[in-house]
């Protein structure tokens, strides 16, 4: 056998295994499902079945009360609409943005805790929408993705969100209308968003216990949460919009100031 | 050489003066986390220490374990060190075969009794009596509880004989274990990594020789020397971590720029091995330094932690199959509450002289 | 480089610094030798230089050829010794500081001193004429 020919046929090997190695990486890519994660630790948990159980309660849990709330019978409306259909729709979209300003006779009284309650939300949702590894864990599951924030500012953030959601839950506890108004799923769910903030902080400053003990417990806080939303007062973050929007909407429908 | 000469005496007569042993000693003391101070009395007993009998067995192993020990040796004392100290019986290496091995293990074992060190490397197949992984007609599971019965010590090389690596990522068809859940009376060192960093071994061996003790270990039995910090405390590319500049794919810029590779799934913040700093072939690189990121191979089931490219931020998939079979059991639920309770208010309307 | 960062290597080597002065403390008066292992110390190799520079060369250095070459050099400071061991392949196996009157690697051992003392009566010129007759 020629030289030539040796290498002309290790060139053919090379190109038959070339092939067979492309095809079983498409093979095993279209078969990432099926592997399963290490369940023996606890990170390995929370990252695997944990992860998965969590996205898939919430997920339920939300289709069945909104579900559960959309498909309730509504009184008939018997007058004439006052605005045209899209008048209706602004009101209702209007309403969700103006109902999160306190009217300017309450401001003495509840100024201080709309404050404080404006830092925490916007803190959260800063630290959630701009966080690169919460960005990177959304961009796993959905696909979408989005430019990140500075570690250091959602550091800082969340030392601003933890000091307002300590100051509010003093509030809670402190003051006797508020004490007697609430009930353990105020508390459960406060419990529920302060825990990942908590650990996140911690997390990203390495600090108090090793990174895997820090990453497994701010993990599984998320999933408690994920749990807890469609169940408890923190629906009130996807209901919100439903309930102010349909408020927006009948009274645009009834002509009336919002 | 005798069996009554000492590591001194063989050095000596190799031409190595025994400063240069001193020299391997203030080196050793470095690797191990010792005060330079410990040099000389590490020395004097290397000098004045006799053979030690190593007996090692590979089970369900890919040799890499023992490729990289052997390569890693240059022409140091270190590769003396190991001449002297090894290596009675170990099956690829030597050259009997066959019966004739099997009487060399016998007669080594029986001569060294209570005295000899046990290094394994390859996991333990014990599924069903443990025929998966036979040598010489005996299974490994055999082997390993009778030749570990009159060890001093057992070293597991390497993640595989440490905690039952590869063999042991699910399915785990064999039922592949690690040393050390089978072997529960014997002092036991963990020596992970797939393969292992070589200078760990000599340090562990060194340590042994030096003080007739084992070095101090971490709560998963490896050296605390080596395994001490995490793969991420060593890392060079730790700045850019910390500024939050991470590579998106093999090839951007980010990548092109060393930027680090946690969005790339480097396990590094979970992984506590020497690798970060020791680095490979006498410290040429390490998986990180050559643009991939760890992948966590000095701890238990590093094959089955969700996939060398997920990020420690992300986990499972969970599907969009599975999403919508969720979303329309949820929904099925949200329906059947809500149609309830418009019967109810349907059933309320039809009773007369009762509100809606 | 940050000046902050900065400001935090300038620290460390000023402690280190101290920490020789106070080894030197101990050799003065209790002939305690000590040393500084650098690669146990995370020290970027800018702090390394930057130590080397501000202790100095002195009147002495050394090279030890033995299973690879060693460099000792005495600092500006006598009695502080710069001891940098490396193995057959030129990779540094050791980096450190010693505060002894002569650095241990550069005394002779005594086992060797005595293997000396067999060998040396093998290298007259009576030996070599011995072994001239025998052969």
């Amino acid at each position: 056998m020629t030289l030539s020919g040796i290498l002309q046929s290790l060139d053919q090997d090379a190109v038959a295994l070339y092939g067979y190695a492309r095809d079983a990486a498409a093979q095993s890519a279209t078969s990432i499902q099926a592997i399963r994660p290490e369940s023996s630790t606890l990170l390995g948990f929370a990252r695997g079945i944990g992860l998965q159980a969590a996205v898939l309660i919430m997920v339920a849990g939300l289709c069945w009360r909104l579900a559960g709330i959309l498909l309730l019978r509504r009184r008939p409306q018997h007058a004439l609409s006052r605005a045209s259909w899209l008048g209706r729709v602004g009101g209702g979209a209007a309403m969700i943005f103006t109902r999160s300003f306190p009217r300017r006779t309450f401001l003495p009284r509840i100024g201080v805790s709309v404050g404080l309650s404006t830092v925490f939300h916007v803190g959260f949702f800063a630290i959630l929408l701009g966080g690169a590894p919460h960005i990177l864990i959304i961009h796993q599951l959905t696909g979408l993705i989005w430019p990140d924030l500075p570690k250091g500012v959602v550091v800082m953030i969340s030392g601003l969100t933890l000091a307002a959601m300590l100051a509010l839950l003093a509030r809670r506890i402190a003051h006797p209308v508020m004490r007697l108004l609430s009930t353990p799923d105020d508390y459960l769910s406060w419990l529920a968003v302060f825990l990942p903030v908590l650990t996140g902080i911690l997390l990203s400053g390495e600090t108090i216990a090793s990174y895997e003990s820090l990453l497994a417990l701010h993990i599984l806080s998320v999933e408690l949460m994920m749990i807890w939303l469609p169940f408890g007062k923190l629906m009130h973050g996807v209901l919100v919009f439903a309930s102010r929007g349909a408020m927006g909407f009948n009274f645009a429908r009834k002509g009336a100031a919002t | 050489m005798t069996a009554e000469e000492t590591l001194g005496d063989m050095l000596a007569r190799r031409g190595f003066s025994r400063r240069s042993l001193l020299k391997f000693a203030i080196a050793m003391t470095s690797s191990l986390a010792l005060p330079p101070s410990a040099a000389p009395a590490m020395a004097a007993n290397l000098a004045k220490s006799k053979r030690r009998s190593v007996i090692w067995l590979s089970f369900q192993e890919c040799t890499g374990c023992l490729e990289t020990l052997l390569r890693s040796a240059s022409p140091t004392i270190e590769s003396l060190m190991f001449d002297f100290i090894s290596l009675d019986y170990q099956e690829s290496l030597m050259a009997a075969a066959g019966a004739a091995a099997e009487r060399t293990l016998r007669e080594v074992v029986a001569a060294n009794k209570g005295e000899y060190l046990l290094a394994i490397d390859g996991s333990i197949p014990a599924k069903d009596g443990g025929v998966y992984s036979l040598t010489g007609g005996r299974s490994n599971l055999d082997m390993l509880s009778e030749i570990a019965a009159d060890a001093k010590a057992v070293l597991a090389i390497g993640t595989c004989a440490a905690y039952g690596g590869i063999p042991k990522a699910y399915p785990n068809p064999t039922g592949a274990v690690g040393v050390e859940d089978l072997v529960s009376n014997k002092p036991i060192v963990n020596i992970p990594g797939c393969p292992p960093v070589p200078e760990v071994l000599s340090g562990v061996l060194v340590h042994f020789v030096s003080f007739g003790t084992l070095p101090e270990l971490d709560d998963r039995k490896r050296p605390l020397a080596y395994f001490g910090t995490t793969i991420h405390d060593q890392c060079y590319r730790r700045p850019f971590y910390d500024q939050g500049k991470f590579a998106k794919s093999f090839d951007d810029e980010g990548a092109r720029q060393g930027w680090c590779l946690f969005e790339l799934g480097c396990k590094g913040p979970i992984t506590h091995n020497a690798c970060g700093s020791l680095k490979w072939n006498g410290g040429t690189s390490f998986p990180i330094e050559s643009g991939h990121g760890c992948l966590g191979c000095s701890e238990p089931d590093f094959w089955d932690k969700g996939g060398f490219y997920t990020s420690l931020a992300g986990g499972s998939e969970v599907g969009w199959r599975n999403a919508g079979v969720a979303a329309a059991i949820g929904v099925a639920g949200g329906a059947a509450a809500a149609l309830s309770a418009r019967s109810k208010v349907k059933a309320d309307k039809a009773e007369p002289g009762i509100e809606p | 480089m940050t000046a902050l960062a900065a400001f935090g290597e300038d620290g460390l080597v000023d402690a280190l610094l101290m920490q020789i002065a106070g080894l030197l403390g101990r050799l003065a008066e209790h002939d305690e030798e000590g040393s500084i292992d650098l690669r146990g110390l995370p020290l970027s190799a800018s702090c390394i230089a930057d130590l080397e520079k501000r202790l100095g060369r002195g009147e002495v250095t050394a090279v030890i050829e033995a299973a690879g070459r060693s460099t000792i050099h005495e600092t500006s400071f006598p009695g502080v010794w710069w001891i940098s061991h490396a193995d057959e392949s030129g990779r540094m196996i050791a980096n450190l500081i010693e505060v002894a009157l002569v650095p241990m690697i550069l005394r002779a051992d005594p086992a060797d001193i005595i293997l000396s003392q067999r060998r040396l009566p093998g290298c007259t010129h009576v030996a070599a004429h011995a072994r001239a007759r025998a052969a």
